[in-house]
């Protein structure tokens, strides 16, 4: 009798997959004890987790269910106050909040829970603008989202909300990446944990993407992508299940706008433009439509020629006397526009596709036996 | 238990002025192949829509097992425009089922134009369609707690795909299939929705004479296999007149002959409707 990968899947791909992802956490952890907490490449990979988290989300949505929505910087924006009114300490409440009387909110909670509740009340959200909006289709549902994340920016700034929100100023003084650090008594950095920890939270969450995408509701969702009609005559809820695909992005979109707070160490409402969605739509569409390697390759890709590794074309170079000629402040935005071009021509359907980690490793052990 | 499993009563479809299917009453009993025949246009498709919620009924009712899965008579603006029969006879409670509601009270379908998951394997065609009879919910399942059950499903499946010779191909892109396989395979994801009516919307389409021959068989097998009722849609006369116990024509949405083949062969209504009539 033969066997069929679908009866039993080789495990060697998934394993070896895991293997590399442990080992790229541990050269990370080893990474931060020894290099200097300042390096360019913490924030990047800081940041690149954060952004990480939000792609894989949008993709969940975009890509495997085929809900084409654009509301993830709204989402992000109220995880990331949700997380920041509940964990900014008691005793800097007055200060954050000086011109409403120290806020409304006189509890904090742990990071953790905060967390999950930045997810929830994103979640909550997505629920109710759900109701209405996922009846509409593709380019519909996209402007509605988008016009969602701009409404909830304006509330978030409005003055009367000010007790809880703090109008249009900042919140800070909430717990961030750093806080992570374990330090001895004198508070000198014993085990530097800034860019492990949000590795592990980005990490987890992505991993129960993964697992929701592996399921059988992940396989639902998947059926109303590639025929609506198809999968309704096959007892799928499309209502339903649009309705799950949606909230469970935004908890996730929620819990990494709370990372991305937690990276900026400050929150201001109109920093969550829809400039960040488009920034996000376009590391999931490099990244591959409907791959998460892909989504998290690309967001670390795209941190990075952002942040890092273009800065130098935004200043004046010199090769011995010669200078180089057009280097000047706004030039890198250029040459990271003309790559994205040149990505996107030649690579079509995204960096990945729509392959995975293991699939790579089933590639080449299949080309071995040949 | 009820020998009935659809009957139609005075079903009335009409989009804006256009009468698609005009008081259609029909009734299918266990374990019958029936055939609803006619020319194109004729609104064959519009009535399978209306049976599994696509659309909701302008006037009649359907009824499932005795259960009534849609019930409506003209409201609002086709209250004026109305062109069928007995406007009044449904006023009342309406009901309407939406269609993924349809397929778990046992009704499946096929399509008249293959509308596989095309991002998916053969495999995994069918065992989405396996996904409306869990009893997990989304946390149990993303964190695999249901096991057992997706073991089952996935045994299933491999039972199903057995059963209709595509275990041979169990992996491959459903859209890579040929077009037979491809009609098999609807065939089969309609019935891993466990069915008690199936419903194959010109199943044939495509096909060449011998293919057309083998799907007769088929059809027969699984009928009997899976204790099915089976409506089908279809333009092969030989296929309609070889497996079909009784056939419905309609032309023009309106039933214009029924009874067993021999009967409908011999009908003059019928080789009119089919060779064009004589009035134009």
């Amino acid at each position: 009798m033969k066997e069929f990968a679908s009866d039993k899947k080789s495990r060697v791909p998934a394993f070896l997959s895991f293997v590399v992802i442990a080992l790229f956490y541990l050269a990370v952890f080893i990474a931060e004890q020894h290099l200097p907490a300042t390096s360019m490449l913490f924030t990047v990979l800081k940041k690149g987790a954060t952004y990480a988290l939000v792609a894989v989300s949008m993709n969940l949505l975009n890509g495997f269910t085929g809900i084409f929505s654009l509301g993830q910087a709204g989402f992000m924006l109220i995880g990331a106050y949700t997380y920041a009114i509940f964990t900014i300490p008691l005793e800097q409440r007055e200060s954050v909040y000086q011109y409403f009387q120290g806020g409304a909110v006189h509890f904090t909670v742990p990071v953790p829970v905060a967390l999950i509740f930045a997810g929830l009340a994103a979640a909550f959200f997505a629920f109710l603008i759900g109701l209405p909006v996922l009846r509409l289709k593709s380019d519909y549902l996209a402007i509605a989202t988008l016009g969602f994340a701009e409404i909830i920016r304006a509330i978030f700034q409005w003055n009367q909300l000010g007790p809880i929100t703090n109008g249009s100023n900042m919140l800070r003084m909430f717990p961030n990446f750093n806080d992570f650090n374990i330090r001895n008594a004198s508070g000198e950095v014993t085990v530097y944990l800034s860019t492990t920890i949000p590795f592990i939270i980005a990490g987890v969450c992505i991993a129960l993407i993964v697992l929701l995408i592996h399921s059988g509701y992940g396989r639902a969702f998947k059926a109303i992508r590639d025929d609506e009609i198809a999968a309704e005559a096959m007892g799928i809820n499309l209502a339903h299940h649009k309705q799950l695909a949606f909230s469970i992005s935004s908890f996730f979109a929620g819990v990494g706008g709370a990372m991305l707070a937690m990276y900026q160490t400050t929150v201001q409402a109109k920093s969550f433009t829809s400039a960040m969605t488009y920034e996000i739509l376009l590391i999931v569409v490099i990244g591959g439509v409907g791959s998460v390697t892909g989504s998290v390759f690309s967001s670390f890709l795209f941190v990075a020629c952002s942040e890092w590794w273009l800065r130098f074309l935004d200043e004046k170079q010199m090769i011995g006397t010669f200078e180089v000629p057009l280097l000047r402040n706004g030039f890198r935005l250029v040459i990271f526009s003309l790559i994205i071009m040149i990505v996107v021509l030649f690579f079509r359907r995204g960096i990945m596709g729509t392959k995975e980690l293991p699939d790579l490793f089933r590639r080449k052990t299949k080309e071995g036996i040949k | 238990m009820e020998n009935n499993i659809l009957r139609i009563e005075h079903l009335t479809m009409q989009f804006g002025g256009v009468v698609a299917v005009n008081d259609l009453s029909m009734e299918i009993n266990r374990g019958e192949i029936v055939a609803l025949i006619g020319p194109n246009g004729a609104g064959k498709t519009t009535a399978f829509n209306c049976v599994t919620g696509v659309y909701e009924p302008t006037n009649g009712q359907i009824l499932f097992c005795g259960r009534q899965i849609a019930r409506s008579s003209p409201s609002g603006k086709m209250r004026k425009i109305y062109a069928g029969n007995d406007a009044s006879a449904f006023v009342g409670d309406s009901v309407r089922l939406s269609p993924d509601h349809v397929t778990k009270l046992g009704i499946a379908r096929t399509f008249q134009n293959i509308r596989l998951f095309s991002g998916m394997t053969v495999f995994d065609n069918v065992l989405t369609a396996k996904h409306l009879r869990r009893k997990s919910n989304f946390l149990t399942s993303t964190l695999h707690l249901n096991y057992a059950e997706e073991k089952r499903m996935r045994e299933e499946t491999r039972e199903l795909l057995k059963a209709v010779h595509l275990l041979d191909v169990a992996d491959e892109m459903a859209t890579s299939l040929p077009y037979g396989k491809q009609r098999l395979l609807e065939i089969a994801r309609a019935l891993a929705t466990k069915p008690t009516l199936l419903l194959l919307d010109e199943p044939a389409a495509g096909m060449n004479p011998q293919e057309t021959e083998e799907l007769s068989a088929f059809i027969r097998h699984i009928k009997d296999e899976f204790q099915l009722t089976i409506f089908i849609i279809e333009h092969h006369m030989n296929l309609v007149m070889d497996i079909s116990d009784r056939i419905y024509v309609i032309d023009f949405g309106r039933l214009i002959a029924s009874g067993v083949p021999d009967e409908i062969q011999n009908n003059p209504a019928v080789i009119e409707a089919y060779l064009g009539g004589g009035d134009e």
